[in-house]
């Protein structure tokens, strides 16, 4: 997301405080901070998780403010005994009930909220979508992260891959199908590796087949693990099973 | 903190990487798609403790290689302690014969008045090897010895190694003398062109090359010294090749694609570093068949690709077939496009001609930036 554009908004709007929000299907739109406007942008209203839900904007939790503005704020917030000190459930309404200018800039792109395994494992294999709107290769916007000290990954003779995502440190010796490795992620000759997500260190030994299951950090795994339909969870503490 | 500081030597006028050398020096030429050969003696003396390095080029210092190791720092070196430097020869450069590692020492001479380490390992930057330089060090003091060579025993000398130096060693390790390898017998002890010494028997040796002859390098000097001085021999193993012609470069590569022979150079508790990228994973499409295959990061993979190294951000398109190269960071083979056996340089363009079939005890070679 480019943050400039978002700040040209604000400034444009004059607004006191800008809120990035993005359109998700109304029937969802109970399960998040939901944003009422006019049809400027102007926020006049905001509900957290509506049971009725006016608008199908949800907030991204990403916030412009003045920074003067918000420091007073968040003064008055710390001596507040009662508040919860949440932006979404204290600051944000605080400024709307003081009738502050808030604005709603709405982001149209890919956005996924990976809070839970299914959401994350979800988000790992849209990378394999052909169709993917989020374009991690894109030269003029790079995602900058920890690059380990790792080999280039090793793709042995007799290893599948078929629609994968394979990053440095890895070693393949076995069938990867529709999945996504992580860093020094191993798959032995003869294990599969089926519409799943490897994290780092994760290891599938011989014979061990994983199905719609996303493996944490540094998991050895020698047995098979199926998943009908939501993608499996295995605790770390299942080590050497 | 170690004893020593590091000098990273250039290759001399004995080694001749053809076509590759022509855009840069083989420091700084791309190894197993992620590195750079240069990588390999900096990393080394980095996790030995040597945070001082000089680093010798030929030439004027070449965009990629400074580029590349820039200020040190993601090579692990202390920011504060350490010390990185470039240096090269600037008055005859363009002078084949005159331009040797001891002219470049010896212009810099005033560079080594700043450094207060006793003693300086000497390392190529055209091997690649993996080796404990404070063990290196430690052994020389302990043996008294006025200098120590490192060398690697090997028995395929008569086809491999071809440019390099061996040593005559004795029984008790000293080192007789030393020669160029001229492929007439199967054993040989190399000469890793990696040297142990005092610093101010290194400026000695430097200055009395110089007064003797313009032509002198380093090994030269040393050769010259094993009557009068006490010079020893210490033995390397693990994983060695020497980048010193256009055949052992394409084949050091391609022999990594063995992981048992990869974890004889990379070990878990010996890091080597290099500049980073931040790339994108590799992509895998539909239709794509990879094996036995060593791929770096950012590719975008539809055809097949068998034994072969692949350097950065590579798009490899639909029906393509490349088998036995060894290819270089940002390089397109399109659509349909056969190659085999080559070695493909940085930015290449493969796409309207169909089939490039080098010969597997030929390899060839496609320029940097070429569109075929």
């Amino acid at each position: 997301m480019n943050y400039d554009k978002m700040l040209e908004y604000h400034k444009q709007n004059n607004a006191d405080a800008t809120i990035a929000v993005i359109e998700v299907p109304m029937k969802e739109a109970s399960r998040f901070g939901i944003m009422n406007t006019d049809e400027t942008g102007h926020i006049v209203e905001f509900e957290e998780k509506p049971e009725h839900p006016k608008s199908n904007l949800a907030s991204m939790g990403i916030y412009i403010f003045n920074w003067k503005l918000l420091r007073k704020m968040l003064l008055a917030d710390m001596k507040n005994a009662d508040s919860s000190h949440d932006f979404g459930k204290d600051i944000i309404p605080t400024m709307l009930n003081d009738g502050k200018s808030l604005y709603a800039y709405k982001f149209k792109g890919y956005w996924k909220d990976v809070g839970t395994i299914d959401s994350l494992w979800e988000a790992n294999m849209d990378l394999l979508d052909k169709n993917n709107k989020l374009d991690l290769n894109d030269p003029n916007w790079k995602i900058y992260t920890e690059d380990a000290t790792a080999l280039p990954q090793y793709i042995g003779a007799d290893a599948v891959v078929e629609r994968a995502f394979i990053t440095q440190g890895c070693v393949v010796d076995g069938t990867v199908k529709n999945s996504v490795l992580f860093t020094g992620a191993k798959v032995a000759a003869g294990a599969k590796v089926i519409d799943s997500v490897l994290m780092p260190g994760a290891e599938v030994a011989e014979g061990a087949v994983v199905t719609r299951a996303l493996l944490p950090m540094a998991l050895r795994l020698e047995r098979t693990l199926l998943s009908e339909t939501q993608p499996a969870r295995i605790s770390s503490s299942l080590q050497n099973e | 903190m170690s004893k020593a500081f590091g000098i990273i030597n250039f290759a001399g006028n004995n080694i001749q990487v053809n076509d590759m050398q022509a855009y840069r020096p083989i420091g700084a030429f791309s190894f197993l798609g992620r590195y750079r050969v240069i990588d390999f003696p900096i990393s080394n003396m980095s996790n030995s403790g040597i945070d001082v390095m000089q680093v010798y080029v030929r030439r004027k210092p070449p965009r990629s290689l400074v580029e590349h190791i820039g200020t040190g720092r993601h090579y692990n070196i202390n920011s504060k302690r350490g010390k990185l430097i470039t240096l090269f020869q600037e008055s005859n450069i363009d002078n084949g014969i005159y331009n040797t590692d001891i002219a470049a020492y010896m212009e810099n001479l005033d560079c080594f008045d700043e450094i207060n380490s006793e003693y300086v390992v000497i390392a190529p930057s055209y091997m690649v090897y993996t080796a404990d330089y404070s063990a290196f060090l430690k052994t020389h003091i302990e043996s008294g010895a006025d200098i120590t060579l490192m060398y690697h025993s090997v028995d395929n000398a008569k086809d491999h190694f071809p440019n390099c130096q061996t040593l005559n060693i004795n029984k008790q390790k000293g080192v007789l003398s030393m020669e160029p390898n001229l492929g007439n017998a199967k054993n040989r002890n190399i000469f890793m062109d990696t040297y142990v010494m005092k610093k101010d028997l290194f400026l000695d040796l430097v200055q009395k090359a110089h007064k003797l002859s313009s032509m002198y390098t380093l090994a030269d000097i040393v050769n010259e010294s094993c009557e009068e001085l006490d010079v020893r021999a210490y033995p390397h193993r693990g994983y060695f090749a020497t980048i010193s012609d256009f055949n052992s470069y394409y084949e050091a590569n391609l022999e990594l694609i063995d992981l048992k022979k990869a974890t004889d150079l990379f070990h878990d508790n010996w890091p080597i570093y290099t500049r980073t990228n931040d790339s994108c994973p590799t992509q895998y499409f539909e239709g794509s068949k990879v094996t036995s295959s060593v791929i770096s990061n950012g590719c975008l993979i539809e055809g097949t690709v068998e034994n072969c190294v692949i350097g950065r951000g590579c798009t490899i398109k639909e029906g393509a077939v490349i088998k036995n190269c060894v290819i270089g960071a940002d390089v397109v083979i399109g659509k349909g496009v056969h190659a085999e056996n080559l070695v493909i340089d940085k930015h290449a363009r493969l796409i309207r001609g169909k089939r490039i079939i080098a010969s597997p005890d030929k390899p060839g070679y496609i320029k940097r930036g070429d569109k075929l």
